[in-house]
């Protein structure tokens, strides 16, 4: 088998494992505003290692879903993750692609970049605007960055990350 | 996969992204009714797997929430259940008591007892209401079945009663069909556990019958006239020809007592709080039959037993013997000792032979 065939299927195996975790595991997990978003963290995966065309197509795919499933503004979804999974993937050219805690900042970050594009969107604003970038965003955005280092720690030889960076 | 430094910014990828865009764009800015619609038929086709995934989870937590909340149900059941039984005594006493407070004309104040652990807490109970509720010493205490006692202790909040266990108990009384009056005390033995009252004074001419209501009489100022102090049960002693002393069984029992009620002052006939007409009178006598025939049945019972012992004893002596000659009965030796006697059947019980085997039976 090509080696770039098999990164392909393993990054498949991946990625779906985690769409499984996000709607088998993370329903019932204790809080469901906190818990890591695995949907995001495969999107960050899955961009950090794609061209930012495919980045954006996959962004744009997850955001369907979260406007499909969550009734607040169609689009909003789609737009916040389209962005964030293009700029993903051109950061990724910027900054080191094996590094583990780079990896894990841009899950952090592009969770808080997602939550800010998708609240101005979705419309609304002031206190709860606030409360939701100030608190919960940055609480899910640490717990999805910790669970994209367990994964990419146990699939390290998958994702070719370098732990003694 | 292309690695980072391989990666190429092409114009693919702008293109890509810039159409990705104008689509969420156009979303976003889409009238509400598309949006909705567009996620509805999203759900109902391509996401129709991942919702089925999600409303799984959702009922396995839903499933853990409820099982938890049974199980704490049925803890929570079974703990009240074991209160059950007596919740259901006390609530019947309530209701009583209830019915009894509504006969009551004069004046009343609910009491709960406060039993405690000591020996002596038949003959005095201490009450939960006091002097600040209007109870004053010698207002006489009474449970739905009739007379506990009388007050002999008020403090502010609490009072102690004197029930009709207590040694220095009296009680002036009169039998419901008044031909015969008296004074109501603890039995003599009633110290040593007997428990009962005595029917003290009643001239020997007057000839009580069992099972007769004994009521306070009103006499003395105490107690008001037409409470059940007890039920005359038998003749206790007889007194140089000139008294007879009942016994009685009293009509309230202060150890089951958790509610009553103190009678305060202006005290009322409660010959109608308590009805002592007819039928009640009827009711108790048909209770003391009800009792002579059950004794009557359980006589019956134990004759009949022993007569099936005694044939079953005649029988195995037949067995343990020679085979008996069929044509004629050996006669009982001289010195033989009589067959045991069979009691003779009484209250319509069919007549036995008293061998319910037959010799060829006993041959076999």
């Amino acid at each position: 088998m090509i080696p770039a065939r098999a990164n392909r299927i393993q990054l498949g195996v991946v990625l779906l494992l985690l769409v499984v975790l996000h709607f088998y595991v993370r329903p019932r997990l204790w809080a469901p505003r906190a818990s890591p978003d695995f949907l995001f963290v495969a999107l960050m995966l899955f961009a950090m290692r794609s061209p930012p065309g495919a980045a954006a197509l996959a962004g744009f795919a997850v955001g369907l879903i979260g406007d499909a499933l969550t009734p607040a503004r169609f689009g909003a979804a789609a737009l916040a993750h389209t962005i964030v999974g293009y700029v993903g993937s051109w950061a990724r050219a910027v900054f080191f692609a094996d590094n583990l805690l780079v990896n894990a900042a841009f899950v952090a970050g592009g969770l808080w970049v997602r939550d800010c594009i998708l609240l101005a969107a979705s419309g609304g604003g002031g206190k709860s605007l606030f409360t939701e970038l100030a608190v919960y965003s940055p609480l899910q955005a640490i717990t999805s960055a910790l669970f994209a280092l367990i994964v990419l720690v146990v699939f390290r030889e998958w994702f070719s990350i370098r732990l003694d960076a | 996969m292309a690695s980072a430094s391989e990666r190429s910014y092409t114009r693919r990828d702008t293109v890509m992204f810039v159409a990705c865009l104008v689509l969420s764009l156009v979303g976003l800015f889409s009238p509400a009714a598309w949006g909705l619609s567009i996620a509805a038929s999203l759900r109902e086709t391509v996401l129709a797997p991942l919702v089925w995934l999600q409303a799984r989870a959702e009922e396995g937590k839903t499933s853990r929430v409820r099982f938890r909340a049974i199980t704490a149900q049925r803890d929570s059941a079974s703990y009240l259940a074991q209160g059950l039984p007596s919740l259901v005594a006390e609530n019947e006493r309530l209701r009583q008591l209830l019915a009894l407070s509504r006969r009551l004309s004069g004046p009343y104040v609910p009491a709960e007892v406060l039993h405690q652990a000591q020996a002596t807490d038949g003959r005095t109970l201490l009450l939960s209401a006091g002097s600040r509720d209007g109870i004053s010493v010698f207002d006489p205490v009474v449970a739905p079945e009739g007379l506990l006692g009388v007050v002999l202790n008020a403090s502010e909040r609490t009072s102690i009663l004197m029930t009709w266990a207590h040694p220095e108990f009296r009680v002036s009384a009169f039998t419901v069909t008044g031909n015969a009056a008296g004074v109501v005390a603890p039995s003599l033995a009633a110290t040593g556990g007997d428990g009962s009252l005595e029917f003290r004074g009643v001239p020997y001419r007057d000839s009580v019958p069992v099972g007769t209501l004994v009521l306070s009489s009103g006499l003395g100022g105490v107690y008001p006239k037409g409470i059940p102090v007890g039920t005359v049960t038998g003749i206790v002693r007889e007194q140089a020809g000139w008294e007879r002393v009942y016994r009685l069984l009293p009509a309230a029992n202060p150890g089951s007592a958790a509610h009553v009620l103190v009678l305060v002052p202006p005290k009322a006939d409660l010959s109608r709080a308590f009805p002592t007409d007819s039928a009640l009178r009827a009711e108790r006598l048909d209770s003391l039959n009800r009792l002579r025939v059950a004794d009557s049945v359980a006589r019956t019972a134990r004759l009949a037993k022993a007569r099936r012992a005694d044939s079953l004893a005649a029988q195995r002596r037949d067995t343990t013997r020679a085979r008996p000659r069929r044509a004629v009965p050996a006669p009982p030796p001289p010195g033989a000792a009589p067959p045991p006697a069979v009691p003779a059947p009484s209250d319509g019980a069919p007549p036995s032979s008293g061998l319910p085997f037959s010799a060829g039976d006993s041959a076999r």
